[in-house]
């Protein structure tokens, strides 16, 4: 810049001046540490279920946090494409909600946390409504209720949903979406089950194509701590200042992320962690930290229940360090948002 | 003492280059373990000063921040040029310096491509880390940029140079405000340059009312300086000058603040 170019109007300097804050900010040494020494950890099996995930290298470790303010603080690899897998379950039931209405949604897929597998074909005794959008079958009927008056549209619609949070344009990958169709014989099953039980409407098969499409959209860590800050900021995404849902909506995703968003470690994870979080397969795992900001976790070995062993350290480890179990009662997330504009000292 | 120390001004040839070189030899004299590093990368010069040939340093700041080294090993040992012989053994006094690089190319991609300012604060937190530094002085580019503000962000103390001068005065007002926005714990004005037979305590005055704050040092315009230009540290030099007395005297301030 040169020396007599005037000083920038006074919001942009705040903006400027906040992102300056979180370049030095303290924070900063924490995730750079907890980086280096996650990296070290190479526990876990990178999911194999179809060729183009197993390619992925278990090496692979991004790390990063957006804030409600828009400033993110990150390492290693952020800006590795992965595919979203289940993480966007969240997203596409949040739109469900905006699409449908509550009351609709629920009466076709439940809320209540299953002791059962993700993929398994099992449905309320009762309603046969699958327990919740985060175990496949609810995913499916899930997606079954994305408005669009054609597959195209249906498609469009849900990529610029996706968009929306990321604040980037957003692609699918095709290779992982063929295979995700070829092998994907039990997601059939159950959308025909669910078909059979008036569970899912006549564009059933569509829906279904609807949700491996959705599963093979390619982001990176970078875009899940936005995407988890988004939702942190009352749906807001804090980059763009565009709204990605409703602030009422927002509170539904975030209750089932926080029940159900973990896969079978979603209790464990809600005691020790506290923070609503979807985890996929691809090795993505997105928390949020209402109010405060997103995390953003890539790094693609997977734990036995199927959850990224170093993304689910290193939330770990930042939810201890920042007391940022939503449900601690005192500080909350403001020892992480105090130490982010914090001086260093 | 303020472990980390940047020198601004808001316009550029207010003798930043040359009051942080002999500030960080008259630091290290102390007997302290001192880093100077350039984060004028746009226009890099305070090695000039030191005598350091750019030509014979493998590694610079651009190397580290562009990921292709560490940034200690952009770091150079001019304690023996600077400050004498010390034995090999001895931790202390020590001077280090971390140059920019003068290639064209290199400046040519930081005007083209930026970098990431977060990277430069890693890096400076590194370097004290890995040199075990006492203090560490920043040596920046004039005016108001992302390397500025961040080097204001993470100092313990801001050295503000600028000259009497009515534009000096206007520009200066905007880094004093920058600076309170970012909470900088220590703020010291230097007004430098100083022509005989002004009014020194009118200045003082002036500036104090300007920017509320204390005027740390009023240093001399010295024909000696201008003479010198640049070749060399001044208070090396010219010992028991009243401009090396006044350098001398905000080297102890800095310090003991
Ligand atoms: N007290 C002084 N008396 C006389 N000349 C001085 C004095 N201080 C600095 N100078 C001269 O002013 C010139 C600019 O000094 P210097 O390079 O240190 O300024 P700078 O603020 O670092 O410049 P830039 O903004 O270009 O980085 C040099 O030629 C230097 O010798
Ligand atoms: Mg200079």
């Amino acid at each position: 810049m040169s020396t007599n170019q005037p000083a920038p109007p006074i919001d942009e300097v705040g903006a400027l001046l906040g992102r300056m804050r979180s370049a030095a900010s303290p924070v900063r040494d924490v995730l750079r540490e907890l980086h280096e020494r996650l990296s070290k950890d190479d526990s876990g099996e990178v999911a194999t279920y179809i060729p183009e995930l197993a390619k992925a290298n278990p090496g692979w470790f991004g790390l990063s946090i957006c804030t409600v303010d828009g400033n993110t603080i990150e390492f290693g690899d952020v800006s590795q494409p992965f595919t979203i897998q289940s993480i966007s379950k969240a997203f596409v039931y949040g739109m469900a909600l905006e699409d449908r209405g509550l009351e609709n949604v629920l009466a076709k897929v439940g809320v209540e946390p299953t002791g059962d597998a993700f993929n398994s074909i099992v449905l309320d005794e009762i309603s046969n409504r699958p327990f919740n959008p985060m175990v496949n079958a609810g995913a499916i009927a899930t997606c079954d209720l994305i408005n669009g008056a054609d597959h195209p549209e249906r498609v469009a619609r849900m990529l610029n949903m996706i968009r929306t949070y990321c604040g980037r344009e957003i692609h699918i990958d095709h290779s992982v979406f063929l295979s995700e169709r070829m092998t994907g014989h039990r997601n059939r099953a159950m959308a025909h089950l669910m078909r059979n039980f008036g569970m899912m409407g006549e564009k059933f098969e569509e829906s279904l194509e609807l949700y491996f499409q959705q599963c093979s959209i390619l982001v990176t860590a970078s875009d899940l701590a936005v995407m988890g800050a988004t939702l942190a900021n009352a749906g807001v995404n804090p980059k763009t200042g565009e709204r990605a849902i409703s602030a009422d909506n927002v509170k539904y995703v975030l209750s089932l992320m926080l029940t159900c968003g973990m896969y079978d470690y979603a209790g464990e994870w809600a005691f020790r962690v506290g923070l609503p979080a979807k985890s996929g397969v691809a090795g993505g795992i997105v928390a949020v930290i209402p109010g405060v900001g997103g995390i953003g976790v890539f790094s693609p070995p997977l734990d036995a229940k199927g959850n990224s062993v170093r993304g689910v350290r290193a939330c770990t480890e930042l939810s201890q360090r920042f007391g940022l179990h939503c449900l601690a009662t005192g500080s909350g997330g403001n020892a992480l948002l105090e130490a982010l504009t914090a001086r260093r000292r | 003492m303020p472990k980390i120390i940047s020198t601004h001004s808001f316009r550029g040839g207010t003798g930043k280059s040359n009051t942080t070189a002999n500030l960080a030899v008259l630091t290290a004299k102390r007997g302290l373990r001192v880093g100077v590093i350039d984060t004028d990368i746009q226009s890099p010069g305070i090695h000039v000063i030191f005598g350091f040939d750019p030509k014979s340093a493998k590694s610079s700041l651009n190397d580290y921040l562009w990921g292709r080294c560490r940034i200690e090993e952009a770091a150079y040992d001019m304690t023996e040029g600077c400050i004498g012989q010390v034995h090999t053994g001895d931790e202390r006094p020590r001077l280090f310096l971390i140059p920019s690089s003068l290639r064209t190319g290199e400046i040519a991609r930081v005007l083209r491509e930026g970098y990431d300012v977060a990277k430069l604060n890693d890096g400076i937190h590194e370097l004290v880390e890995g040199l075990n530094l006492d203090v560490l002085f920043i040596d920046t580019h004039p005016g108001v940029n992302e390397e500025t503000l961040l080097s204001i962000a993470i100092s313990d103390a801001l050295v503000l140079t600028l000259r009497p001068d009515q534009q000096d005065f206007q520009g200066t007002a905007v880094t004093v405000e920058l600076a309170r926005r970012l909470e900088v714990p220590r703020m010291f004005v230097v007004v430098n340059k100083v022509p005989e037979g002004i009014d020194q305590d009118l200045l003082r005055e002036q500036v104090e009312a300007a920017y509320q704050c204390q005027v740390a040092a009023l240093l001399p315009l010295s024909n000696e300086m201008v003479k010198l230009g640049s070749g060399g540290l001044f208070a090396n030099r010219y010992p028991d000058h009243p401009l090396s007395v006044s350098l001398k005297r905000l080297s102890d301030e800095l310090m003991t603040s």
